[in-house]
């Protein structure tokens, strides 16, 4: 937790035309899907799209146990609501409802196992653009999301420490001595950071190129 | 299915023009500190060694403790950047598919809960401004109750009628689990909140005068009433 690297855990490195495909277009395929789940009635409907989709997945050159992996974390509780919908509402209207929601999250890992994780910040960070004209600056809106990512390998840190020194002191099981120095690094190290964004003249409101739309604080 | 994704990714930039560098930096590294909280294992409480998750203790916390308008920015990037694809949810789950799953209606609710809570606490602390102690503990312990039952229940219990196609008892049960752990959380949440206003009397109340050299106005406080 000490780098950057958790952060490209869902990428697979490629060159098929998923990875060439435009961002918007993967979007769209994730959102197309989220909306058939609601339309789909039919739960061999259900598993045929899903079939596709695995299919699409696998030619992407992720591999199969990277499917395995972009599903495993909700097997559990997909496990259970399929048996207790099975009791309730019977076998077709169980497998339709558990295969919808698998359909999402395996469109969803196409998108995130096809895009570099800096092309899909990118494309939160260009979300702004469109309300520049409400007063949003996508420049700040960016530097935000690039100093959240520089800072959770500090937070992991912080946790770390904090519980290494509840431990010395005989402490492990007091949540406040486990806590509250999380936080308190955290504000102080986030006030360290807004100082030196301010000593850079960066994050700053823009003044001089655009009024300010609304009163002041 | 992705209907909370535009309009989230446009507030934090939104309102931001209202906000300085140490804002801008509060609210990144309080999305970080969502971020991490869900990375981290669980810790134990008690005697007994209960382990909870600290996730929904630092979105309640940044609510407490940056008020709405901040801890709105800071949950909503912290949820937006999880649905883009960066493996920060709890587990390691990440992006879109998210929203198809039960827990989508939780993740959802974070944000509004932050909010809620953000805009209580300056209530709250605007109201106690002269005398701080038990009262204010206890509007700050309901503060968080109320909303993290209107928004992370409500919308959890929503999300998984939505998505698991329970019907509204079913969820309401499913959904009883998580309350004990949210009461110990809030009320951990609420005594980290105080000491972090005691150590940094700025991060939302601002102290016109601290010092009694200064003037004799000594309980003269302000709340920060940026959004």
């Amino acid at each position: 937790m000490s780098g950057h690297g958790f952060l490209l855990a869902n990428y697979v490195p490629g060159t098929s035309p998923l990875h060439r495909a435009p961002l918007w277009l993967k979007f769209l395929l994730v959102l197309g899907c989220g909306m058939a789940s609601f339309l789909i009635v039919d739960w061999a409907a259900a598993a045929a799209a899903l079939a596709v989709m695995c299919t699409v997945f696998l030619l992407s050159g992720a591999g199969l146990l990277r499917l395995f992996r972009a599903v495993r974390p909700v097997l559990p509780v997909l496990a259970m609501i399929g048996l207790f919908q099975w009791w309730q509402l019977g076998g077709p209207t169980a497998a339709r409802i558990v295969l919808n929601v698998l359909v999402c999250i395996v469109a969803a890992s196409i998108l995130t196992a096809t895009t570099p994780v800096q092309r899909l910040l990118d494309g939160v960070a260009s979300l702004a653009r469109p309300f520049r004209r409400f007063g949003a600056d996508p420049e700040r809106f960016a530097l935000t999301i690039a100093i959240m990512l520089r800072s959770i390998p500090f937070i992991a840190g912080a946790y770390s420490d904090v519980r290494d020194s509840a431990r010395a002191r005989g402490l492990e099981r007091n949540p406040r001595a486990l806590i509250l120095p999380v936080f308190i690094t955290t504000v102080a190290f986030a006030r360290q950071t807004g100082d030196a964004l301010a000593a850079r003249g960066l994050g700053e409101p823009d003044t001089e190129s655009e009024p300010e739309p609304e009163k002041p604080a | 299915m992705t209907k909370t994704d535009g309009s989230m990714a446009a507030t934090p930039a939104r309102q931001r023009s209202r906000w300085n560098a140490t804002d801008l930096g509060l609210i990144a590294v309080f999305a970080a500190l969502v971020a991490g909280s869900a990375l981290i294992a669980a810790i134990p409480v008690g005697g007994m060694g209960v382990p909870i998750t600290v996730q929904t203790l630092a979105v309640m916390l940044t609510g407490l403790a940056l008020g709405p308008g901040r801890a709105f920015a800071a949950v909503g990037l912290y949820v937006l950047l999880g649905l883009a694809g960066l493996p920060i949810f709890s587990g390691g789950r990440s992006g879109l598919g998210v929203l198809a799953g039960p827990s989508a209606g939780y993740i959802i609710g974070f944000v509004g809960a932050a909010a809620a809570v953000g805009w209580l606490t300056v209530v709250v602390l605007r109201r106690t401004a002269g005398r701080p102690g038990k009262l204010r503990a206890v509007l700050l312990f309901a503060a968080a109750m109320v909303s993290s039952i209107i928004f992370v229940h409500g919308l959890g219990i929503l999300g998984m009628m939505v998505n698991a196609k329970l019907d509204f008892s079913k969820a309401f049960l499913a959904d009883l689990v998580f309350y004990p752990g949210d009461v110990i959380k809030n009320v951990l949440a609420v005594t980290v909140a105080l000491a972090l206003h005691k150590a940094f009397p700025d991060l939302l109340i601002r102290r016109v005068r601290t010092g009694a050299a200064a003037t004799t106005h000594t309980a003269d406080v302000k709340v920060d009433h940026r959004p």
